[in-house]
């Protein structure tokens, strides 16, 4: 019985009834299956939600045999165990206040946001490294986002609101054109990857191997 | 509020040409996986600065950096393309005998995509008959936070002192970070644009980037299986009829008729 | 021992080749600056912005929204000045407020929103379960999103601190079509799932998103998913200038000038050094020759 839900067959006829579940109800209007489909939706984000319990066992087990055989940096994977379990308690006895609120608010949002604001530091670098004039298009480019860096800084978008039109043009348009060309691509590239895994082609998502799949 | 063009008795309003574009796409997709057909697609510039770079560190004696993305959506598109170039770069350094370092997390959902990474690059060195070299350690799983595997991934670059550092899957806002990073160390950087807001940061950060579509087309390219090679080719029949749809709906909208968008709304 | 000759660099040279700490060093004194010593500098406010405005001042009384903070505490950080903003305008409407989280790391945002914006609160008097509750972490993954579209409470039955939302407002809610408006703060976090289940079904939808999300989030704009886009700190900044409330938006738009006219000027000296020092190359070659 176990080996026939462990099979590849069994897994994809499950995958399938699942999509057709979920699919049919966006383009037919049937209540049952509607329904039907919000239980199951239910049902997927309750089990997701048990993965983070899978990846914590994944982490515990691994990191115990990291330190007993004491390896280079044994002691950031101590660490990092202790840490998990403290969370756990505080969450577990505080909810949202007390330590739980301290061990987030005063250490990991502030660690967290000091790594997103270095990107600023990274960017400016960057932008002054990489943008050179080496040829007419690569000029026109610079001049593009000059225009639309001097728009962007509120002073001379509030001094010289003639650009305030062409910045928008720029982004409106070229900007625009660009961000649906990858959308479309993103969609389609996403539905068809979809086909693929019902398919059956995509065994590494039903845990198989290519020498175990075929 | 446009009229439909046409409606379908019993699909719901506005979504019966949705249905039917994913209907047609099916077959295609079907039609040219069972077509056994050998399908062309061109050589991603990318690849060859991922040879050359692998080259490079063989050369140099340093280590190869790759990553296949957060992987913030589990087994995604970008995911799987990270994935195929992983299994590339892991033959190639398996074969000049370069330590090849994996950084993985940067989501919950990575930790699910981090053994499959590993048996894809165990399978590389073991095809490649050089098994003993593996070791497992050289895929650390730094966090399933963002900005903590963000943090790894630099400690890493900045001890390791890498040749090559090459970044492909899906990245969010820590792609900048590590690329610019792998700029400041001398490192030749490639990246994957996955998110179009990325793109322009890393072009300007990276020596070469695949942008967009070209790092799923570099692994279908790369893993030569027909399934992979005939999803981008239905894919880009689908560009192809976008665009028709694009330029015919322009000029016939220039020219007073609204027929495409009527077609677009049913 | 021979003498080593130290060859003179050029000042070309030098604004090709310098550490990038200087620039590091310059940014981080240009934005700190003016935090430290506030000046208030003119802003013009952009029509997205006017358009986000007019959106919130179109709710009516008893209105129900749902606001979203989709982000972690790093992008709240960002968007702080829009959401600050939005929501006192939300209050002042008094609207039925309820506030769902995508990501553990903001379930105290709405604590902290609640903290800032009491005075607003209690003069419109908010009442908690009557007027405004919070839902919490409620979106963890998008099949949690689909499924509130399609039946909100068969995953939604408490809020946040364990009490039962049976009896309040939202007994009223039971699908996508209930919600007036939804008021996402996002940076990226769940917003696709949002535009797919709520925003492509009619849900009207109003986004406050990060900077490198504009672009991304331009062709929802256009195509009337989204009503309105507030862009970023600037966008923030912009609405506490109409809303006249100051606030943390405003104060920042000095560091973002400077920031933006030093990385120009830093542009401009790249390019002046890269072809100062191209042209140096080239006469020393001829020389040589």
């Amino acid at each position: 019985m176990s080996s026939f839900f462990k099979s590849k067959t069994a897994q994809l006829t499950i995958m399938i009834l699942s999509f057709l579940a979920v699919f049919v109800p966006y383009f037919i209007d049937v209540p049952a299956m509607t329904t039907f489909s919000t239980k199951l939706m239910t049902i997927t984000a309750i089990v997701s939600a048990f993965t983070l319990l899978l990846a914590l066992y994944s982490q515990f087990r691994r990191g115990y045999t990291f330190i007993q055989k004491r390896k280079r940096g044994w002691i950031f994977k101590a660490y990092m165990m202790i840490s998990i379990v403290l969370m756990l308690v505080f969450a577990l006895f505080g909810q949202e206040t007390g330590p739980y609120n301290w061990a987030m608010y005063a250490i990991i949002t502030p660690l967290s946001s000091v790594n997103y604001s270095i990107l600023v530091f990274y960017m400016a670098s960057t932008g002054a490294r990489a943008f050179r004039a080496r040829n007419t298009r690569a000029l026109l480019l610079l001049i593009t986002g000059f225009i639309v860096l001097f728009y962007q800084a509120p002073l001379t978008g509030a001094f010289f609101p003639q650009l305030t039109p062409v910045a928008l043009y720029f982004t409106g348009t070229f900007v625009a054109a660009v961000a649906k060309m990858f959308l479309i691509s993103v969609t389609v590239g996403a539905i068809v990857f979809g086909m693929r895994v019902l398919m059956g082609k995509e065994t590494t998502i039903l845990g198989f191997t290519k020498e175990e799949a075929s | 509020m446009v009229n439909p063009l046409f409606q379908v008795p019993g699909i719901v309003s506005g979504r019966a040409l949705g249905l039917i574009f994913v209907v047609v796409l099916a077959i295609l997709v079907y039609y040219y996986m069972s077509s056994g057909k050998k399908i062309y697609i061109r050589r991603v510039p990318g690849l060859d600065a991922i040879e050359e770079a692998i080259g490079r560190s063989a050369e140099m004696g340093k280590p190869v950096v790759c990553s296949f993305g957060i992987a913030g959506g589990g087994f995604d598109y970008w995911t799987m393309a990270g994935l195929a170039i992983l299994s590339h770069v892991a033959t190639l350094t398996a074969r000049t005998g370069t330590r090849l370092i994996v950084p993985t997390g940067g989501s919950d959902a990575s930790l699910i995509v981090r053994p499959v990474a590993e048996e894809i690059v165990r399978t590389a060195y073991l095809l490649e008959g050089k098994v003993e070299a593996f070791d497992s350690n050289d895929l650390p799983f730094m966090s399933g936070q963002q900005y903590a595997y963000t943090g790894g991934y630099i400690g890493i670059l900045q001890r390791t002192r890498p040749a090559s550092v090459i970044m492909t899957g899906s990245h969010a806002s820590e792609a900048m970070n590590i690329a610019e990073t792998s700029n400041a160390i001398g490192a030749i950087t490639i990246t994957s644009g996955s998110y179009i807001s990325n793109v322009a940061a890393l072009a300007c950060a990276s020596d070469y980037i695949l942008i967009g579509e070209e790092a799923p087309a570099a692994g279908a390219y790369l893993s030569k299986e027909p399934p992979l090679r005939a999803s981008i080719r239905a894919q880009d029949i689908y560009k192809a009829v976008s665009l028709i749809l694009i330029i015919g709906g322009l000029i016939l909208m220039t020219a007073g008729s609204d027929i495409v968008v009527r077609l677009l709304v049913s | 021992m021979t003498e080593q000759k130290t060859e003179k660099r050029s000042i070309y040279r030098m604004l090709v080749e310098y550490d990038r700490r200087i620039i590091y060093l310059f940014i981080f004194v240009l934005i700190i600056a003016p935090l430290m010593q506030p000046f208030s500098l003119p802003i013009q406010v952009s029509p997205g912005t006017m358009t986000y405005y007019n959106v919130i001042n179109g709710l009516k009384k008893d209105d129900i929204v749902l606001v979203v903070f989709d982000t972690e505490f790093s992008g709240y950080m960002e968007l702080q000045s829009g959401i600050l903003a939005s929501i006192k305008m939300i209050f002042e409407h008094e609207v039925k407020v309820a506030i769902a989280v995508s990501h553990p790391e903001a379930t105290g945002i709405p604590q902290l929103v609640f903290d800032k914006l009491k005075g607003v609160m209690d003069q419109h008097h908010y009442i908690y379960g009557q007027n405004y509750i919070n839902l919490g972490y409620i979106f963890p993954n998008e099949a949690s999103v689909a499924s509130t579209a399609q039946d909100f409470h068969s995953i939604v039955r408490q809020d946040a601190y364990g009490k039962s939302i049976q009896g309040t407002f939202l007994d009223n809610v039971n699908t996508w079509k209930d919600w007036t408006l939804i008021s996402d703060y996002t940076t990226g976090i769940q917003s696709g799932s949002l535009i797919n289940h709520y925003g492509l079904r009619g849900t009207p939808m109003i986004v406050n998103c990060i900077g490198v999300m504009i672009s991304t989030q331009m062709p929802y704009v256009s195509s009337g998913i989204y009503k309105a886009l507030l862009e970023s700190m600037r966008g923030g900044a912009e609405l506490e200038y109409l809303t006249s409330s100051p606030g943390p938006g405003l104060t920042a738009m000095n560091s973002f000038t400077l920031g933006h006219y030093m990385l120009m000027i830093a542009i401009i000296l790249g390019n002046i050094g890269y072809f100062g020092y191209r042209s140096e190359m080239s006469r020393k070659a001829k020389e040589e020759r």
